[in-house]
């Protein structure tokens, strides 16, 4: 019967001699290791854990009797290395064997007992051999009473994971012999009543029962054991059961079930049925601090009477939404707020409901949850029950996006959370409820949300940086979203509003989104430069700027913030076309919402305005981008970028001024390939600055914008307009200068004698752009505007050949990301340039009515393009 | 085409005087919903509150007067586990009967799994029993303490047998911070410090039981370093009027194997250290005894310690400090052996259990 057992005691201790020799070897080894790999670390950690274990199995199968437990080290590292294994992935059937042939063998003494049964855990079985031998040790070794009934109990517990029942039935009368144990009885009882057969019914045990009844009194556990005997053999006991009795026996909340059920889970189950039995079990076990409570009603008696005089519904009796809305004046709360979380017709409740102390019920309960969970860990290293947790988070998101608000609770909890949070764990749930954060004073935000935000960020990972910009993005979207929405009800300033606990008046909100802003735009800015300005983070970045764009027409906020150059100039120099045809269309979005504030400003009288820097910062940046992308002239005076004549020969790219014109730029580069070679299909040599002559630039526009980059469209139609005449020119200038404003033009003459103190004019650009396609004119020089803008003027080299292109491809990521990086580090140096006074803002819409080229302009785009040069590659004769 | 979309524009914005009117319910209600939460969420240093830097020597003070005697030795004669508690939601002090019985039913049926139904007169395995402990209240306003206790008769006894107490718990809220009470609203009832004494199934029902009943959350309160040298010292300070026997520091190192440090230390060493470290008391502020000058009475332990065994005690958690007064161990048990200086003990206990309060 004990040669199994052995065997496999001594199999294992063969296995740690083996692995005994290059244990200490490992050891080091994963020392050295952990830089390397986590993944490898991880390895080697979980076979260094198997060796340890393999060892303390060997200790514990070979330790001496006598040995003395106080005091002795090896012991104690044993079976802490044992307890980890248990609790963490269970005992093979070897193991449990060991264990407990150790425990009840007392060979230690008695203390250790108790401690080893309570982690004996089985990963899959428990041999049967090793309860036998185990319930035999009962008899003989001296355990202390309590440690006994904590063995049944464990048999008890582990009864269905026995891997075969036949050998303990064997000992059916061995073991009922400990009922006259006074202690032991119930639990034996229990355990007979398990094993009980038709043959173990005998004369002399019921004789037995019967008389410990009569000293006893009429214990249940007797009374169940007997019943069964009774049911098996009648004629032998004559006792009369009570009809009327309580079912089954105690049901022990013994420490092993909830470990147990964990370890099982975490296996994979071999087990099936049994993890069954066990899992019907635990859900009348306790709930752990983040399973819902159940909804049920109010059980204070107080309330429940006045709940029956007053007529009202328990919420859990509500099946329908129907029946919600006919009884939803007379709802009752239910016991324990949390649990309307679990129902969704609870939640159609929760919105509509205005009881302040529900509430704070509902917030208490919410944050001891994760409180408990996230920052108290009082849940003991034993179950790591991640996956209950995110399935909460998720259920509480959910929740909150239900009700489109975050609670308080969560919002308290998510300040002392990230302060140590690592950026990682349940990092989209923690960042979804971030974003449900409402608005915070301004003064507070920076301590509150920036300084741990701001650790985490520069210390984590790429997908972090972006994880957090999309969240910083929905929270200033609900932000601005709830101003809206309140602004609108409560005519501007909140703090009118006598009913509300919140006193937010409009300057405190302004500010702080203000805040939120400026806080992103540093972090974007250093995040790009820490990340090579990589084109995903950029296109978050990107994001957040789109709405911070439309902050006063889409949202109402008298507020325009520009973004800094760290994020402006990464976008413009950056590989993708997709970064900037995005802001480009941002710079759109900016030049509507500014013009749209100036105007209201004008109109309204209103107090708000738009800071003069805001303006000047959009003009500065504006100026830059078409000198960029159009004029060719991105280092020369004026255009705000002053790098010295010699550090931008050492770059050694040739016509520096024209690397980003969009022809040229890198991000569009093989856009102006291929349309080159659609446009000429017959040449050999590829020669991009034909490009740039007037017919085909207006046409490789157009080719961009078939490709889908409305942004470029819409920046390049309000803030580009192409070349009339001087005079022209001029004459519009002069127009709108002396009239009072025209509802049409944004921002009619507004100079004052100190231009740059003053608002300047928006934009300006006179510019070649779209020559109708009679036009044989060259475009002349524009001297309106401070800005020399020339079609041709761009001094490229005299071929683009093919060769250099080659090298130009090479060589340009190189140097825009040098120059976006000089920029980003040298921005407070950068002069920004008065805008200056006489650039005036030429559009289509300004252009007077008569003017001749208007017209053909119009025509010349409003009518079907015969053959657009893409589409129908016909060379055409330049 | 700008024109027009200027025109939209100005509709949409909030100065403009056709507004359409809707209804924000949901950003109005949250914000009422923390407004006991609001005033100290954006308090400095809300994200890592930490225990008061200074706080009043303890006074003792005798309860012996007001407390029933068998309760008092109750009290003081055995080792509490804590907890903290979220506030109870109509809770009355004076329901206490009607509570005892629906406790008493509610044991019945979790034994049985079922669902409690409360019949009168019925007897139950567990008899639950609520009585007041007055006397352990100090500020205004602060509930009083309540005791709780299941009482049983051992499995094998008579049926004429006496029950004997098998499980006794209290709730108790001793100087609790005025603010934080008095923003809770009236429905709430503000214990939050917990002690039970028991086998762990039966404080597990009756915490159950609570939460069901008043709608609130347990939660394990372990004892951190901080808490536990304000006790060390509180203790030495009481050196003058109660016996301390052994100041006794428990002290785990983590190395393997686990290092236990025990440092008693004679309590007129300990007294004559302490005054040592007294700053010499202000007339505004007697009595009042700083987080520094607790910091500094442990770090000179720690720096005799050194001198002797070349050992820093730094490395190491302090796990446990006992002494004639009593005994608390960082796993959150707790034994106050002085009823005189049970009522200050608590109030830092409670302090404790405020701090970890979710809102």
């Amino acid at each position: 019967m004990f040669s199994n057992v052995e065997m496999a005691a001594r199999l294992n201790a063969s296995e740690a001699s083996d692995s005994d020799q290059s244990s200490p070897g490992d050891q080091s080894s994963s020392t050295r290791s952990r830089n390397r790999s986590l993944r490898l670390a991880e390895k080697e950690r979980r076979k260094n854990e198997a060796d340890s274990f393999s060892l303390a199995l060997k200790y514990f199968t070979e330790v001496k009797s006598g040995t003395p437990v106080v005091g002795n080290d090896d012991f104690e590292r044993n079976l802490v290395c044992v307890e980890k294994t248990a609790y963490s992935k269970g005992l093979h059937p070897e193991a449990v064997s060991t264990m407990l042939e150790f425990a009840m063998s007392c060979r230690m003494g008695s203390s250790p007992c108790a401690r080893v049964l309570k982690c004996l855990l089985p990963s899959s079985v428990v041999p049967q051999e090793a309860v036998v031998r185990a319930v035999v040790w009962l008899g003989i070794s001296k355990i202390p009473v309590s440690t006994q009934i904590l063995f049944v109990k464990w048999i008890l517990t582990m009864f269905d994971l026995i891997d075969g029942k036949a050998q303990l039935r064997a000992i059916y009368g061995f073991i009922f012999n400990f009922v006259t144990d006074e202690n032991l009885c119930p639990f034996i009882c229990h355990l007979l009543y398990l094993l009980t057969r038709k043959e173990s019914v005998r004369v002399y045990r019921v004789r037995k029962l019967l008389e410990l009844q009569s000293k006893l009194g009429r214990q249940p556990f007797l009374l169940h054991l007997l019943s069964l005997y009774k049911v098996f053999c009648p004629e032998l006991v004559t006792l009369s059961i009570p009809s009327r009795m309580k079912t089954g026996f105690k049901n022990y909340n013994s420490p092993w079930k909830a470990a147990l059920v964990g370890v099982l889970k975490r296996n994979g189950s071999q087990v099936a049925q049994s993890i069954n039995l066990l899992a019907s079990a635990s859900r009348k076990r306790k709930l752990g601090h983040m399973d819902l409570p159940v909804l049920a009603p109010a059980v204070n008696t107080q309330a429940v009477s006045e709940s029956l005089c007053k007529n009202v519904v328990p919420l859990v009796q509500i099946q329908s939404f129907t029946q919600l809305l006919e009884n939803i004046h007379q709802i009752e709360l239910p016991a324990q707020m949390g649990s309307l979380l679990g129902s969704s017709l609870a939640l159609q409740y929760l919105d509509c409901l205005q009881d302040e102390s529900a509430l704070l019920r509902m917030n208490f309960w919410l944050g001891y949850a994760l409180h408990e969970e996230f920052l108290f860990f009082n849940n003991g290293g034993a179950n790591q029950n991640s996956e209950e947790a995110q399935q909460f988070l998720e259920k509480l998101l959910s929740t909150q996006h239900f009700l489109q608000e975050g609670f308080s609770s969560t919002e308290a909890f998510l300040y002392k959370f990230l302060n140590v949070w690592d950026g990682a764990l349940m990092r989209p749930q923690i960042l979804g409820l971030m974003s449900n954060i409402p608005v915070i004073p301004s003064s507070h935000i920076g301590q509150l949300l920036f300084e741990p935000l701001i650790q985490l960020f520069f210390t984590s990972s790429l997908f972090f940086k972006c994880g957090l910009m999309e969240c910083l993005n929905n929270m200033l979207l609900k932000w601005l979203t709830w101003h809206s929405v309140y602004a609108l009800e409560d005519d501007l300033d909140i703090s009118l509003n006598s009913h509300t606990s919140i006193n937010m008046t409009l300057s405190g909100f302004k500010n702080s989104v203000m805040e939120l802003v400026y806080f992103v735009g540093r972090l974007a800015s250093v995040g790009l430069q820490g990340e090579d300005c990589h084109s995903l983070l950029l296109s978050f970045v990107l994001d957040f700027y789109e709405t911070v764009c439309e902050m006063f027409l889409k949202y109402g906020l008298p507020l325009v913030v520009m973004p800094p150059p760290g994020v402006f100039y990464p976008a413009l120099f950056a590989t993708d076309p997709v970064s900037v045809d995005r802001l480009a269309y941002i710079m759109y979005r900016y030049k509507i919402n500014l013009a749209s504030a100036k105007y209201q400003e004008k109109r309204m009288e209103q107090a708000f305005h738009i800071n003069r820097q805001t303006f000047l910062e959009f003009n500065h940046y504006a100026v830059l981008m078409v000198n960029c992308l159009w004029n060719s002239k991105m280092f020369g005076p004026g255009t705000g970028l002053e790098l010295s004549e010699s550090l931008l020969l050492k770059s050694k790219v040739p016509n520096y001024g024209a690397s980003f014109h969009l022809v040229h730029h890198p991000a569009f580069l093989s856009y102006a390939v291929d349309f080159h070679q659609q446009c000429w299909p017959k040449r050999n040599d590829l020669d991009l600055n034909s490009i740039k002559q007037s017919k085909a630039l207006g046409w490789y526009l157009e080719f961009l914008i078939s490709q889908g980059f409305d942004g470029l469209k819409h920046f390049v139609e309000s803030n580009i307009s192409w070349q009339v005449t001087g005079g022209q020119g001029d004459s519009a200038s002069t127009q709108t200068r002396g009239t009072p404003s025209p509802p049409s033009a944004p921002f009619p003459g507004q100079r004052s004698p100190d231009a740059a103190l003053s608002f300047p004019p928006l934009l300006l650009h006179l510019f070649p752009r779209i020559h109708p396609p009679n036009s044989r004119s060259q475009a002349p020089e524009d001297t309106v505007a401070g800005v020399n803008a020339r079609s041709q003027g761009c001094e490229a080299p005299e071929k683009d050949t093919l060769p250099y292109y080659r090298y130009y491809r090479a060589s340009t990521p190189l140097f825009c990301t040098g120059v976006a990086a000089y920029l980003c580090l040298f921005t407070g140096q950068t002069s920004i340039p008065d805008p200056t006074p006489e650039l005036v803002h030429l559009r289509p819409d300004n252009l007077p009515p008569q003017s001749k080229d208007r017209e053909m302009v119009w025509k010349w785009v409003s009518s079907p393009c015969p053959s657009p040069p893409w589409l129908a590659p016909v060379s055409p004769s330049v | 085409m700008e024109q027009k979309e200027n025109r939209q524009s100005g509709e949409r914005t909030p100065c403009s005087v056709a507004l359409v009117q809707r209804r924000s319910k949901s950003y109005r209600q949250s914000y009422r919903s923390c407004l006991g939460a609001t005033s100290r969420l954006f308090t400095p240093g809300h994200a890592t509150r930490r225990l008061n830097s200074s706080r009043r020597a303890p006074r003792p003070r005798d309860i012996k007067e007001q407390l029933d005697p068998g309760v008092l030795s109750l009290l003081t004669r055995t080792e509490w586990q804590l907890s903290y508690v979220t506030p109870l939601f109509q809770f009355r002090h004076t329901r206490l009967k009607s509570y005892a019985r629906q406790l008493s039913a509610f044991m019945a049926a979790e034994r049985q799994q079922g669902v409690a139904v409360e019949v009168q007169g019925e007897e139950h395995t567990y008899r639950g029993r609520f009585s007041l402990l007055p006397g352990l209240v100090e500020g205004e306003g602060e509930a009083e303490a309540v005791l709780i206790q299941l009482w049983s008769r051992p499995a094998f006894s008579r049926a004429d047998a006496a029950e004997k107490p098998v499980w006794s718990g209290w709730f108790s809220c001793v100087r609790g911070g005025d603010d934080y009470l008095r923003s809770l609203p009236p429905d709430f009832v503000g214990l939050p410090l917990f002690c039970s004494s028991g086998a762990e199934s039966l404080t597990a029902t009756v915490k159950a039981w609570f939460s069901r009943h008043f709608d609130c959350s347990f939660g394990a309160l372990p004892l951190d370093q901080d808490t536990l040298q304000w006790v060390a010292a509180l203790w030495a300070n009481c050196h003058l009027e109660a016996d301390l026997r052994h100041l006794t520091l428990l002290w785990e190192i983590p190395v393997s194997p686990p290092l236990k440090v025990s440092y008693a230390v004679e309590p007129l060493d300990a007294w004559t250290l302490w005054s040592g470290v007294r700053r010499a008391p202000s007339a505004v502020e007697e009595g009042v005894i700083g987080v520094g000058e607790v910091e500094e009475f442990v770090q000179e332990l720690k720096r005799h310690f050194h001198r002797h065994f070349r050992l820093q005690l730094s490395a190491g958690n302090l796990t446990q400090v006992s002494s004639g007064l009593g005994a608390a161990k960082s796993s959150g048990r707790v034994k106050i052996s002085s009823s005189r200086y049970l009522v200050s003990t608590l109030s830092l206990l409670t302090e404790c259990a405020l701090l970890k309060m979710p809102i």
